[in-house]
């Protein structure tokens, strides 16, 4: 079988040269079909630019001259990742599965949890492929998917959970980046399917391990069953050297409730894509983000949530705060298909600038195509309150504890949301870690 | 205690105080009268060390240290307490937590030790009934969706609980009705005490009527016009404002 891809024009960028050399690479698998057309489409339609309607804020060309190269399997020295890295401790989840650079780190088949199915992609493309195409399909040319055409293309091995029960303790995947060179990469695939009635946490844990983070290009999938309820987390926490493009996928069936957080604290720049897709009625989605900006990070955050049945509801609420010469966007955008009455949205995306040299940019959108619809959108960006900010010096407080309990306070409409304490608990410490004065912020919490 | 002279300020611009003269000693309660927009509130806020105020003029001694060069913090922690006419709503900040900061840091300040948790808790439980204030107050944020006589209480159960030398209440008697007048006068009085002083600063009479005091100042254009003790509380309540105002120009 020939593995060149049929495109009119030779990959004209280093990095899309590399990509071409990579799939050559790759051992053909069942799902070859597919992985075909998704590389033709991504080199035909190349790296996103500023150009595109999701990227305008995020100039990616210093990613084109660079070659990349598969990131290891496993990590060579070793060592397990820093414990002080874990967002629970043993007692308070299910598990933890590790992936490292996109590869389970088996045996995963040990991991007996009642409740979940885990089985590594590379296993499931072998025995079940029918299945796991049927995740895969269909490739997507929005500008949005454009990472996650090319993780379809090149993901070699990820996980799939297949969630059949209720689940009481949440389920952790920690993601360890660890490049053995400078320009690697990494295709992270999480397929996480909720079967009826089933009920889950899962937290998506992105760290990095040694000198050098590879480019991670990772995609994650949520398919909701009727009835179905999944607290997904995804959490940031690289370091500031890491580029990170992820992309999320929800699929949400009738009566389904999905509460989805996207936490970054960490990258150096960090792209986050959420689509969301209310298909059959009464399926609702609560969707967080918290974005810290911090240093020189880029966070670039853009959530599409498609109302496409009666009766969906979705919830959007964005917190960005930016520091030093960092920079945050919100690209957030509720669409209401024509024949979704009754559809009910909100979005509200709120960004706090801590530095004349930070930057926030929100735009919240909304394209509506059916009548009956209630949708709200609101965005403001703006400094620290002066009034607020006054009257806590007036009673004693040292300006940096005032600022820091501000920019606290900032954020809590989103941190009071998370249901699961402990994973809060750490996540706000990694917050606040962030955050001038954070030793006396802490007694106060 | 307090010494204020020949102080001048500027809000956007515009100057609202243009000389004021007063001074106010340990054990005693002053009361500063005046219509609306008459610089009441800027002094109020100039005192407690509002950056936005450009000082223009004038000196403000506080224990004998010059007030003005302090900043707001430093100014709360050597006992100066500022009660707001609107006390800011600050969601996400817990009561509580605000209270116990400020305690902390004035005993920081004055190189004593951090309250002990559960001595704090039953510290505030019980000004808190003594403030005829719920016990759901423990847990709300700053402020945050509470009454304007609710917030006003909260003002006066933080001075409580942080006994501070020089108290500045800002119309602390405006929005309540007469229980709550009552309530949040028995807590003034309740901190009166031949160490401290307190200056009251209210559009009306009937504040007066619970907490008295020992002076009366009439402040308008920016300036004190006319000081006396209480009967001249009694007098403007007679007479009006424009009597004051009116007896400057003749």
């Amino acid at each position: 079988m020939s593995r060149a891809p049929q495109v009119s024009t030779l990959p004209q960028s280093a990095a899309l040269r590399s990509f071409a050399a990579q799939w050559h690479a790759r051992d053909v698998d069942a799902l070859q079909p597919v992985r075909e057309e998704a590389m033709q489409r991504f080199l035909k339609l190349g790296l996103p630019t500023m150009r595109d309607e999701t990227w305008r804020y995020t100039d990616l060309r210093s990613l084109a001259a660079r070659s990349f190269v598969d990131a290891p399997r496993s990590i060579r020295d070793s060592t397990p990742p820093d414990a002080a890295l874990a967002l629970l401790g043993n007692s308070e989840r299910a598990a933890t599965l590790h992936m490292v650079n996109g590869h389970p780190t088996l045996p995963v088949a040990g991991e007996a949890i009642d409740g979940v199915e885990i089985r590594p992609l590379r296993e499931v493309a072998r025995l079940d492929p029918g299945a796991l195409l049927r995740f895969l399909q269909p490739l997507s040319d929005a500008d949005q998917q454009r990472w996650g055409l090319l993780n379809t293309a090149l993901f070699v091995d990820g996980l799939y959970l297949k969630i059949t029960g209720r689940l009481a303790a949440p389920l952790v995947i920690l993601h360890v980046a660890s490049g053995d060179g400078a320009d690697n990469i990494a295709y992270p695939r999480v397929i996480i399917e909720a079967a009826p009635g089933s009920s889950a946490t899962i937290i998506e844990h992105h760290v990095a391990h040694g000198e050098h983070t590879p480019l991670v290009d990772s995609h994650t999938q949520l398919a909701l069953r009727q009835g179905a309820q999944l607290e997904h987390y995804r959490v940031y926490a690289t370091g500031a050297s890491a580029t990170h493009v992820d992309s999320l996928t929800i699929h949400q069936d009738r009566d389904s409730r999905c509460k989805q957080f996207t936490i970054v604290l960490g990258g150096g720049l960090v792209r986050t894509a959420l689509e969301a897709h209310l298909d059959q009625p009464g399926a609702s989605l609560d969707s967080n983000s918290l974005l810290v900006g911090h240093a020189e990070r880029h966070v670039d955050c853009v959530n599409i949530v498609t109302h496409g049945a009666a009766e969906t509801r979705s919830n959007q609420t964005a917190r960005a705060i930016a520091g030093d010469s960092s920079r945050v966007i919100i690209n957030s955008k509720v669409i209401v298909n024509a024949g979704a009455v009754h559809a009910h949205s909100q979005q509200s995306c709120r960004g706090l600038l801590l530095s004349p040299t930070a930057e926030i940019d929100t735009r919240p959108q909304l394209e509506i195509h059916a009548d009956e619809v209630k949708c709200a959108h609101g965005a403001t960006t703006g400094r620290l309150d002066p009034d607020m900010l006054f009257y806590m010096l007036s009673r004693g407080l040292d300006r940096e504890t005032a600022q820091s309990l501000l920019v606290y306070a900032f954020l809590a409409d989103v941190l009071t949301g998370m249901s699961v304490v402990p994973a809060r608990a750490a996540i706000e410490n990694a917050l606040i870690a962030q955050l001038p004065d954070s030793q006396t912020l802490r007694k106060f919490r | 205690m307090l010494k204020i002279t020949d102080l001048r300020a500027r809000v956007a611009g515009r100057d609202i105080l243009k000389g004021v003269n007063l001074e106010v000693n340990a054990g005693e309660v002053h009361a500063i009268m005046g219509p609306n927009g008459s610089g009441k509130s800027t002094l109020a806020q100039v005192l407690a060390g509002r950056e936005d105020y450009e000082i223009t003029g004038g000196s403000v001694t506080f224990e004998g240290r010059d007030l003005l060069a302090l900043r707001a913090e430093e100014r709360a922690r050597a006992g100066l307490f500022l009660g707001f006419q609107y006390p800011v709503e600050i969601p996400g900040v817990n009561n509580v937590y605000l209270l116990k900061a400020a305690l902390n840091a004035k005993r920081k300040a004055a190189g004593e030790s951090e309250v002990d948790a559960y001595e704090f808790l039953a510290l505030i439980k019980q000004k808190m009934k003594f403030m005829h204030m719920s016990e759901s107050f423990l847990t709300r944020g700053v402020n945050e969706g509470f009454s304007g006589g609710e917030k006003k209480r909260n003002e006066v159960l933080q001075m409580l609980v942080l006994e501070p030398k020089l108290a500045i209440l800002d119309e602390t008697d405006s929005g309540l009705d007469i229980d709550a007048l009552k309530v949040v006068s028995n807590g003034v009085n309740s901190l009166r005490d031949p160490q401290r002083a307190v200056v009251l600063v209210t559009h009306y009479q009937r504040l007066l009527d619970y907490i008295e005091p020992d002076r009366v100042h009439v402040l308008s254009g920016g300036r004190i016009l006319k000081s006396g003790d209480k009967s001249l509380a009694k007098e403007l309540e007679r007479r009006g404002y424009d009597w004051v105002a009116g007896a400057e120009v003749a």
